[in-house]
């Protein structure tokens, strides 16, 4: 997969096989695994004195809304940009408006996976030691990382 | 008919609120280049102060980025929940 800024402001990123594309389409499902709910997470922050009961009832599904739309986004764009290349390899365009979208998707895909794996900052950690499922679940985070490098240094700012 | 004259006196009572802190903690995803980002977006902060803020939050795992009233500190809070920071509110000391 190769990914490089586009003249328009935006991202296009490159699938070479089919596997690529199952990489993108895990963004979505590493956003959504494990139950865990970022919006309620969120609101979990806020303490009784703030008025946890009010953000619970008034602010989080809001949040909830929000998150599961850029998700809902950025799976189409994933989907349609599969349709049109027949299932084969095949470009992918990010463009500057939906920017945020994506980086928020690949977040959340980040925060869900450290949240059941715990990784930490990650730098220290080698890929070898680690079992076959979190293996790949630390290489897919780095490469959410390193599209959110990409999306902050040429797409979002 | 008598004339009659309404005085009326007002007594003014003020005291000064309780500003409320709009504190972000740290967290081992969110690139602190975004979080950098976040704070200009948001607060309209320099690079500088912003960059200032978000090495707090890196290096001591919070930083009170924002202090005043208690409505516009829950609208703060709300804006960075929404771009997945992790931030609570918290009544000043």
């Amino acid at each position: 997969m190769k990914a490089m800024p586009t003249l328009e402001g935006g991202l296009r990123i490159d699938t070479e096989d089919e596997s690529d594309w199952e990489v993108l389409r895990a963004i979505i499902a590493d956003a959504n695994c494990c139950g865990i709910d970022l919006a309620s997470r969120l609101g979990g922050l806020i303490s009784d004195e703030a008025g946890s009961q009010d953000w619970e009832d008034f602010v989080v599904p809001d949040l909830r809304e929000a998150f599961q739309d850029e998700l809902a986004q950025v799976g189409a764009s994933i989907e349609a940009a599969i349709h049109h290349s027949t299932n084969g390899p095949g470009p992918l365009w990010i463009t500057r408006e939906d920017g945020f979208a994506w980086y928020s998707s690949l977040n959340q895909a980040r925060l869900a996976i450290e949240e059941h794996y715990a990784f930490g900052p990650g730098e220290s950690i080698s890929p070898k030691g680690l079992t076959p499922a979190r293996r790949a679940a630390f290489i897919r985070s780095r490469f959410y990382c390193t599209i959110q490098g990409l999306l902050l240094e040429h797409v979002i700012r | 008919m008598a004339d009659t004259d309404t005085l009326t006196r007002t007594d003014e009572e003020t005291s000064l609120d309780v500003p409320w802190n709009v504190v972000v903690h740290d967290d081992p995803v969110n690139l602190m280049q975004y979080v950098t980002f976040v704070l200009i977006k948001i607060f309209g902060y320099d690079e500088k102060k912003a960059s200032i803020l978000m090495m707090q939050v890196h290096k001591q795992g919070r930083s009170i980025v924002w202090s005043g009233d208690r409505e516009k500190a829950e609208f703060y809070v709300q804006q960075l929940q929404a771009h997945q920071l992790k931030t609570s509110l918290e009544k000043a000391q």
